[in-house]
């Protein structure tokens, strides 16, 4: 050997692990005391005790039928009719925005890896370039991108499937590349060897051994999408989010309960329909 | 099939990483050549085998695979004579959650069109799966045709890897210590069964092997390699017991 080799550099010390630690707590403690925060304020007091009460025992007795019928209008339908609606639309515009997200997920997901430029040239720049973009699209929350697509084109369907589709697709996109390049590589190696083309060894060396993470992950996007486009009625789409605040307004909680509820059980549906799918990729 | 060797290294160096792992080999592999690869770890067996596959380029020197220098030759070009070169890896390198027959296919992928490619890994034919079916019972394993590649235990993975590479049909096959994994018992059927199958093949086989006894019994020709030099090539009778431990022999 031509020189001497060095000393391996150790691992964390303990010291240094517990210096860390303290470090990390002492930041915790640092924004407390930068946000003023007191706990006390999370207790109820005076009139909060009351409204707290209603709208927790609500939870319990949540409304089938209109709380209060003086200010509906004539042609108004069942309150579950409405719930029923409401959760619908709901739905339609998380499954258009994820569908979106995933055509946006997949494209710049699999140009953003590594795996896919084996064999290639020119895959550097190209993935800088991508993985830039994505950032910037989920940079911006899926509320502000409702917000400027509120203020750009006003209150349309497509605004708000785009306010949800950009930033999901940027998050699909920067995990899908992880899980494509966290793939072991042997396999598209031997394939890379044995003479195939790039795009077959991606194909059929990569993205198998990713594709049950994969859709694990959609599924879970998925069920954010639900969340947020129940949240972006709040901005005035017919989801839940514009009945529950309106409910709220009026204080009928047992309303917003009614709501929350049905939110629940799609959520869960979903969660069952998705591990339903997952046992059979392990299988 | 022409008379050129089927692998020639003139003054081969490779570097990885900034370090010497070669070092100006001259060898000659002929057509049918079957040759065991042999020496401490560490003495650059699985780099030259990857060399003689066409997937590391050296730093100096020149390699010819059938008679051409990949080097001079487009990319394209390049990826025909690795289609010409099986290769069975000491980790086997299949896709662990297709269906055996997938992997077995999969070695048709050099030799193929791009939608003729697609078509073979989605929906082979109905010849291409008995073919892919009889290969598999040659390797003693044809009732795991549609299982999940994964399930099988790892001699039974290295069979498949074997017949990604009887499916390929190339005119030489590589083993990068094709039995590292699997008891002596098992050791010695897969090496006999490697050997039967590159006779009746006519393939050029190259194999680094541990196993010096191994290597002895099955390979008419040894290649010694130690820290990156050939340290002994000839027959396995011209290789004395003392030759031996110098070869395997640690530095102080």
């Amino acid at each position: 050997m031509a020189k001497a080799p060095s000393m391996p550099s150790a691992p964390l010390a303990p010291s240094r692990r517990t210096t860390i630690l303290f470090g990390l707590a002492l930041v915790a403690i640092l924004s407390f005391l930068a946000l003023g925060l007191q706990w006390g304020q999370l207790l109820p007091h005076d009139g909060g005790v009351e409204i707290a009460g209603n709208f927790f025992a609500a939870a319990v007795q949540p409304a089938f039928t209109y709380e209060g019928s003086d200010y509906l209008p004539a042609d108004a339908p069942a309150f579950l009719v409405k719930v029923g609606l409401a959760l619908w639309r709901t739905l339609l515009y998380a499954v258009a925005a994820i569908s979106l997200a995933l055509v946006l997920g997949a494209v710049f997901g699999v140009l953003a890896s590594e795996g896919f430029w084996q064999g290639r040239r020119g895959g550097a720049a190209i993935r800088l370039l991508v993985r830039w973009f994505m950032a910037v699209l989920r940079s911006v929350h899926e509320l502000i991108w409702a917000l400027l697509f509120l203020a750009a084109i006003g209150l349309s369907p497509a605004a708000a499937v785009m306010a949800i589709a950009l930033p999901y697709g940027g998050t699909l996109a920067k995990v899908f590349a992880e899980m494509l390049d966290e793939s072991s590589p042997a396999a598209a190696n031997a394939l890379h060897g044995l003479g195939a083309r790039p795009l077959h060894v991606f194909l059929f060396g990569r993205l198998p051994q990713a594709l049950a993470d994969i859709a694990a992950y959609a599924f879970y996007r998925f069920e954010c999408a639900v969340r947020s486009s129940a949240v972006l009625g709040f901005f005035g789409y017919t989801t839940l989010g514009l009945y529950i605040r309106q409910s709220f307004e009026n204080l009928h909680y047992r309303e917003v309960w009614a709501y929350l509820y049905a939110l629940l059980i799609l959520i869960l549906l979903l969660e069952a329909w998705s591990s339903q799918i997952r046992r059979r990729f392990v299988a | 099939m022409s008379s050129s060797p089927a692998f020639e290294l003139a003054g081969v160096q490779v570097h990885l990483g900034g370090r010497p792992v070669l070092d100006s080999l001259d060898l000659r592999f002929a057509a049918g050549d079957m040759v065991a690869l042999i020496g401490p770890s560490g003495a650059g067996k699985t780099t030259l085998l990857r060399v003689l596959n066409g997937v590391i380029a050296p730093s100096r020197g020149h390699l010819k695979m059938f008679g051409q220098d990949p080097a001079e030759l487009s990319e394209a070009r390049r990826r025909q004579l690795r289609a010409d070169v099986g290769f069975v890896h000491q980790d086997h390198s299949l896709v662990p959650n297709l269906r055996v027959l997938q992997n077995v296919v999969a070695g048709g992928l050099g030799h193929r069109g791009f939608w003729s490619s697609l078509r073979l890994m989605i929906r082979p034919a109905r010849a291409e799966l008995l073919r892919a079916h009889q290969l598999l019972e040659r390797v003693g394993i044809g009732d795991r045709l549609y299982h999940r590649t994964d399930s099988l235990s790892g001699g039974q993975q290295q069979r498949v890897a074997l017949a990604r590479a009887l499916f390929q049909s190339p005119q030489a096959l590589l083993a990068d210590e094709p039995v590292s994994a699997v008891d002596p018992a098992r050791a010695r059927d897969m090496i006999a069964l490697l050997t039967t199958l590159a006779k009746e093949e006519g393939w050029t086989l190259v194999a680094s092997l541990h196993d010096v006894a191994l290597a002895r019994e099955f390979f008419p020709r040894l290649v010694a390699l130690r820290e990156g030099k050939v340290a002994f090539d000839g027959p396995p009778q011209d290789l004395t017991e003392s030759a031996a431990d110098a070869i395997y022999r640690l530095d102080g």
